[in-house]
């Protein structure tokens, strides 16, 4: 077989809208804290619903202050998130893809599970409940699920691969791995990449509502009283670059992506299967050339389900044997709430603040570990202890699990 | 003459198990007939939309464990409270 030159991948820049705030150091302030963004549903048909409670992005965030008039009517809620999340992320890292060619070589790949699920409510709401007798004309360019993806490389010029990643809940995690896979293997020398989801619509939620997983307290990941996950919205957008791009020209390194893995459980459309996660997790392991030791904190995929949370714990007891004891476990879901195809992105702040900042954000509202999950899923509040290398989890309905390894900056 | 509550639900039962309704025993479990999970979310929302009747969110109980006399007295229970609130379901 032959031999195929790889390149090291890290993280350069990233940004975030989150129920906790706008802006990524908004979003791991809020999870140091173990501050919970999970509250009283705010939606205009709340009286009907039986969902009671959501983790939504803050009121005061105004799309119309950061973007400019005349890209706004383009825009689903989702990717208004995107491109500003984007521009944050960009901005830090202080890549400028003009120079040298470089937005030829960029990639733009961006995960979300359903779309513009605003756009698609409205316009089913005028066409079946109010009789109209046309839709908007932009719904189309609003409503595509790659508008995210194609309004970021619009906005900077990216003309590298370019194209969105669906897969439920493991969206973002995807890819952010498809992004990083694209940099590895010489594809692509940069690329802006993350995950967006706002679909908290009339119709969404009452299709949750039909599936009877969503609590209607809080979130409480790993709890025996937990009743299930809470519905969030949000964007996390990263800049990835390869290592020695990043270091020609001197940038900050956030953190090295060091691997990844996917995997299907081929078994049921929504019952997971410890093995399935465990085989992203030993792959993401591997290709990182991380022992299970080496590892010290695994941010979860802890939805708050009962199966989820059960044959999550057992995942990682199979993917690190002994060294499982030893780990810390967290689910930042019961802070910022589980934001579907975002949700990797969101969490893969948390695992980015943990390794810069040796602080491990909390599992809120654990009041009492379930017998069934027995590992340290560090209760409540943060705890500060040496992070060297993070694992993030996301896995989703259809059985499908991507894993992302971290490890400090080069 | 009207079906009972119990013959109108083991009707359903039954269809979405895919078995004779003269099977059912009021203290099956879903498990013993061969309903899992999602076949069980779906179950109940056959039931519902029969009843036209809200049941109470079920996270944290174990669908599998759930009896068929079980789903007659919460169908019962849903029909009383309904009665009583003296309106239609939302």
């Amino acid at each position: 077989m032959p031999t195929v030159s790889t390149r090291r991948v890290v993280i350069t820049g990233m940004g975030a809208i989150s129920p906790l705030g706008v802006g990524a150091a908004a979003l791991w302030q809020g999870l140091r804290e173990g501050r919970s963004a999970i509250g009283p549903l705010r939606h205009v048909d709340a009286g009907r619903l039986r969902v009671k409670v959501a983790a939504q992005v803050p009121e005061s965030f105004d799309p119309a202050a950061h973007i400019d008039e005349r890209t706004l009517p383009l825009l689903d809620r989702t990717s208004e998130f995107a491109l500003h999340a984007a521009r944050e992320a960009v901005a830090q890292s202080g890549v400028d893809f003009a120079g040298n060619g470089l937005g030829q070589r960029t990639a733009v790949i961006v995960g979300t599970g359903v779309g513009g699920e605003t756009t698609q409510d409205e316009q089913s709401r005028r066409l079946y409940a109010e009789n109209a007798p046309r839709a908007h004309p932009l719904t189309i360019v609003r409503l595509m699920t790659n508008a995210s993806a194609s309004q970021i490389s619009i906005a900077y010029g990216l003309h590298g691969p370019t194209y969105a990643v669906a897969s439920a809940c493991a969206s973002a995690n995807h890819a952010i791995i498809q992004a990083a896979q694209m940099i590895r293997y010489g594809m692509a020398d940069a690329a802006v990449t993350g995950g967006t989801e706002a679909c908290l619509t009339y119709g969404a939620l009452r299709a949750w509502e039909a599936m009877r997983v969503l609590a209607d307290d809080t979130c409480r990941p790993f709890s025996v009283n937990r009743r299930g996950l809470v519905l969030g919205e949000g964007t996390g957008i990263f800049v990835l670059e390869s290592l020695e791009h990043a270091r020609a020209r001197g940038a900050t390194i956030l953190a090295e992506l060091a691997g990844t893995g996917m995997s299907a459980d081929a078994s049921d459309i929504v019952m997971p299967s410890a093995e399935g996660a465990a085989a992203a997790m030993q792959q993401a392991l591997q290709e990182a050339e991380l022992n299970p030791g080496d590892v010290d904190y695994i941010n979860a995929h802890g939805t708050g389900t009962q199966a989820n949370d059960v044959t999550e714990t057992r995942a990682i007891r199979l993917a690190f044997g002994a060294h499982a004891d030893r780990l810390a476990v967290s689910s930042t879901k019961s802070m910022h709430g589980h934001a579907l195809g975002a949700s990797g992105a969101l969490e893969l702040v948390a695992a980015i603040g943990a390794l810069r900042d040796n602080v491990v954000p909390p599992t809120a509202n654990l009041d009492k570990a379930d017998p069934a999950c027995d590992l340290d899923y560090v209760p409540n509040t943060a705890r500060e202890m040496p992070v060297r290398a993070v694992l993030s989890n996301s896995f989703a309905f259809g059985g499908l699990n991507a894993v992302l390894a971290l490890k400090r900056a080069p | 003459m009207t079906a009972t509550i119990q013959q109108q639900l083991f009707e359903i039962i039954a269809k979405q198990a895919k078995i004779d309704v003269a099977t059912i025993r009021p203290e099956s479990t879903l498990k013993d007939l061969g309903i899992a999970s999602l076949e069980a979310i779906e179950m109940i929302f056959d039931i519902e939309e029969h009843f036209n009747i809200n049941f109470p969110d079920q996270q944290g109980a174990n669908f599998d464990t759930d009896t068929a006399q079980s789903l007659v007295d919460a169908v019962q229970k849903a029909l009383d409270d309904k009665a009583a609130a003296g309106e239609g379901s939302k």
